[in-house]
């Protein structure tokens, strides 16, 4: 085994170990009424939760950096664990001050879920809470009051490998017919056209909305609004293409082999390292593939849905931003953070880290010179919000994912998937 | 002539001698396991407060709950796999490592080592080694035999066993020290006398070993069916339940209807029923191995 994998399996089993003591500390945590933990009176501690970004290690250091003496708990760990144990946690009581939250609706760790039961602390006062731009304010308020700082803007698309697309001689394809071609050429130089990390769900749903953008939003910017009016269906739609195209793009060998035996952190080792010319996620992928390969360079694409360039649509929205627990013990300082990772600074931080576009006007962000497209798409206004943010609850979401496994290893078809969703998404909020 | 009181050494204790065990246990156990039960006849989503009594409706969705099923399904089939292939194989390695060959205690201490490692820890080393790159595969490449490399995790027809042969891997050596217990307390003259009766090591364990080896065997079974039907580390470290839902067990669903969907009224109805699957079976099981046991002794 290359001495890659060796440290990729350390940091599982580190992992691992984490969760088990965080399994055990929960337990611990839980089985009390009303426990006080020992950390109150002591002002300088601050407790953080956040998804693994890669990013937000820089970000607290920088914020520890402006605030000498000050101590800060930060625990990171993947999506769909982090949204399972953030929910123990606040009903538990156990929760930590600053907490990563999704904007919108759709997904357990959304602000209207959290924001709605009251678990989220009111951050409309804060002076960036009414500079946000309205696409932002939308997803980062419940009912008229902003719960969610929101810093960074995040797309998705391919994103190549430049290196090993040099070394295999081919560029990125500029159409849908020119995608299956570049495909079927990467396969036959033996190193596959993207890494497909779907053992973890949540990796699932990311090549079809890069699909769906272009396929359903180019002709019916208003689709979201129809399905909410129950005007429209999954099953009756675009979706149907999208979920074709995608089923095409594995059969033309657009994936490394067994895509449902590799995990989400195999498939950047195999981005990051060459083994397959690139990979389908969001913007946030160049700094963990940089974390692999810290000479590779990287661009993002938009994912070619048809053969009209000019329809081309990227699925880009805000970004999973931070939310402060209405119950924090350290609520002061909990809102000195909020305001460091909304300040020019802070942003610049997070953004470069992770390789987002700012949600601010004036971060004074370096974009990293591979999203200049996706650049173009915001600033031409041809991107679409993640389709879940809009979604009325987090089933259909769910729904789909499982599907999408079930789709890829023949366990049903695409049509009951999106059928499945409807009836899901008709169940309403 | 009247009896005053039988002797001393035979009395029971007063029933009341267990009370303090008792109410540590209805405190920690009964009373909140019961509390909890509640919730099962309500829609509480986990986190916000209000709530309301919906009374049998979490049952009966369940009835009609394709992936409840399938998971009542599969956590079946991998408890009664799990059971015969761990003590299958405990059996024979207790058998093994009672001989006397030269290098036992170092063969024991190897063959029980896995089961003191965290579920969690293995789940994801066995998820790396079977992975398509994985150790497994490579070690085939290796020996010529690529036509047997698989997508051992991937292929919902085949996820499902890897989970039994890593539980079974995991377990066997567990089984293998209960079992070994139990042949160390046979008296050696039971096998002389056979042995000098003339029967073979075959008839030898059938009809001397077997019998004797019943309080193990009961402990076992039920060691390993419980286990079995509350697998959920293995499965959730694995495959997350996947691909789909091929390897979702009651244990893993309970979780993610709880802590994904927030359906926490619906997963603690499945709990409930959970709860019931093992206590029965756990209860007749015991009543079979316990008859079984007292017709061999």
């Amino acid at each position: 085994m290359s001495p890659d994998g060796l440290s990729h399996q350390e940091k599982i089993m580190r992992k691992a170990l984490a969760a088990v003591a965080a399994a055990s500390l929960l337990a611990a945590c839980s089985s009390g009424t009303d426990s006080h933990s020992g950390s109150s009176g002591d002002n300088q501690t601050l407790t953080i939760a956040s998804i693994d970004q890669g990013s937000i290690e820089k970000v607290v250091d920088a914020f520890k950096a402006a605030n000498p003496g000050v101590t800060v708990n930060l625990t990171t760990s993947g999506a769909d664990q982090y949204q399972q144990q953030i929910r123990t946690q606040l009903s538990s009581g156990t929760a930590p001050d600053v907490m990563t939250v999704w904007p919108g609706n759709g997904n357990p760790g959304a602000t209207y879920v959290l924001a709605k039961p009251g678990y989220l602390l009111d951050l409309s006062d804060q002076p960036w809470a009414a500079k946000l731009p309205d696409a932002f304010q939308k997803v980062a308020q419940y009912e008229g009051k902003t719960y969610n700082a929101v810093f960074g803007l995040n797309g998705i698309g391919a994103v190549y490998n430049d290196q090993a697309m040099t070394e295999a001689g081919l560029t990125a394809p500029g159409t849908w017919t020119d995608l299956l071609a570049f495909c079927k050429a990467a396969a036959g130089k033996g190193t596959p056209a993207f890494a497909l990390g779907i053992q973890d769900n949540w990796v699932t749903q990311i090549a079809l909305y890069a699909l769906v953008a272009t396929t359903v939003y180019s002709g019916d910017r208003d689709f979201d609004t129809r399905m909410a009016a129950g005007q429209a269906t999954f099953a009756g739609s675009q979706w149907t293409t999208a979920m074709a195209k995608y089923q095409e793009m594995d059969a033309a060998g657009c994936f490394q082999k067994d895509p449902l035996g590799t995990g989400y952190e195999a498939s950047q080792t195999l981005a990051a390292t060459g083994k397959t010319l690139g990979i389908i996620q969001g913007n946030w992928i160049i700094g963990l593939l940089k974390q692999k390969n810290p000479s590779g360079t990287f661009t993002m694409k938009a994912l070619p849905a048809t053969d009209d360039t000019a329809s081309f649509i990227m699925p880009a929205a805000a970004g999973a931003g931070y939310g402060v627990n209405a119950k924090a013990e350290n609520r002061e300082l909990a809102l000195e953070f909020i305001t460091f990772v909304m300040s020019p600074a802070g942003m610049k931080t997070f953004n470069e880290a992770q390789g987002s576009l700012p949600t601010l006007p004036g971060a004074g962000t370096t974009v990293d010179p591979g999203l200049a497209e996706l650049t173009t798409f915001v600033e031409g206004n041809r991107t679409v919000p993640f389709m879940d943010q809009l979604w009325p609850n987090a089933k259909v979401q769910q729904t789909m994912l499982s599907g999408l496994q079930e789709v890829f290893s023949d366990q049903t078809g695409a049509d009951q998937v999106l059928k499945d969703m409807d009836t899901d998404y008709k169940a309403g909020s | 002539m009247k009896r005053f009181s039988a002797p001393r050494a035979h009395a029971a204790p007063p029933w009341w001698f267990t009370a303090p065990a008792m109410l540590l246990f209805a405190f920690v156990v009964l009373i909140p396991s019961a509390r909890g039960v509640y919730y099962a006849f309500t829609d509480w989503d986990g986190l916000d407060p209000d709530f309301a009594f919906i009374g049998l409706d979490n049952f009966t969705a369940m009835a009609d709950d394709p992936d409840a099923l399938q998971a009542i399904w599969h956590t079946l089939l991998i408890a009664v796999a799990i059971t015969v292939l761990q003590n299958g194989l405990g059996l024979l390695l207790a058998l093994g490592v009672n001989t006397a060959i030269k290098s036992r205690n170092l063969l024991r201490v190897l063959l029980f080592a896995p089961a003191v490692v965290a579920q969690i820890v293995t789940a994801y080393l066995w998820r790396n080694l079977l992975g398509p790159d994985g150790a497994v595969n490579s070690l085939l490449a290796g020996l010529g035999l690529d036509s047997w490399q698989q997508n051992w995790l991937g292929d919902p027809d085949l996820a499902l066993w890897m989970i039994v042969l890593v539980v079974v891997w995991q377990y066997a050596g567990y089984s293998m020290v209960i079992f070994i217990a139990g042949l160390q307390s046979i008296p050696k003259e039971f096998h002389e006398a056979a042995a000098i009766d003339g029967t073979g090591p075959v008839r030898r364990f059938w009809s001397v070993t077997r019998p004797l080896l019943a309080p193990a065997l009961t402990i076992n079974v039920m060691l390993s069916v419980i286990g079995g039907l509350k697998l959920f580390d293995q499965v959730y470290g694995m495959t997350g339940g996947g691909p789909g839902h091929a390897t979702d067990t009651i244990s893993t669903l309970i979780y993610k209807d709880a802590f994904t969907l927030g359906e926490f009224g619906y997963s603690i109805a499945l709990a409930a029923v959970l709860t019931v699957i093992v206590a029965a079976i756990s209860a007749s099981q015991y009543t079979v191995l316990n008859r079984n046991e007292k017709a061999a002794s």
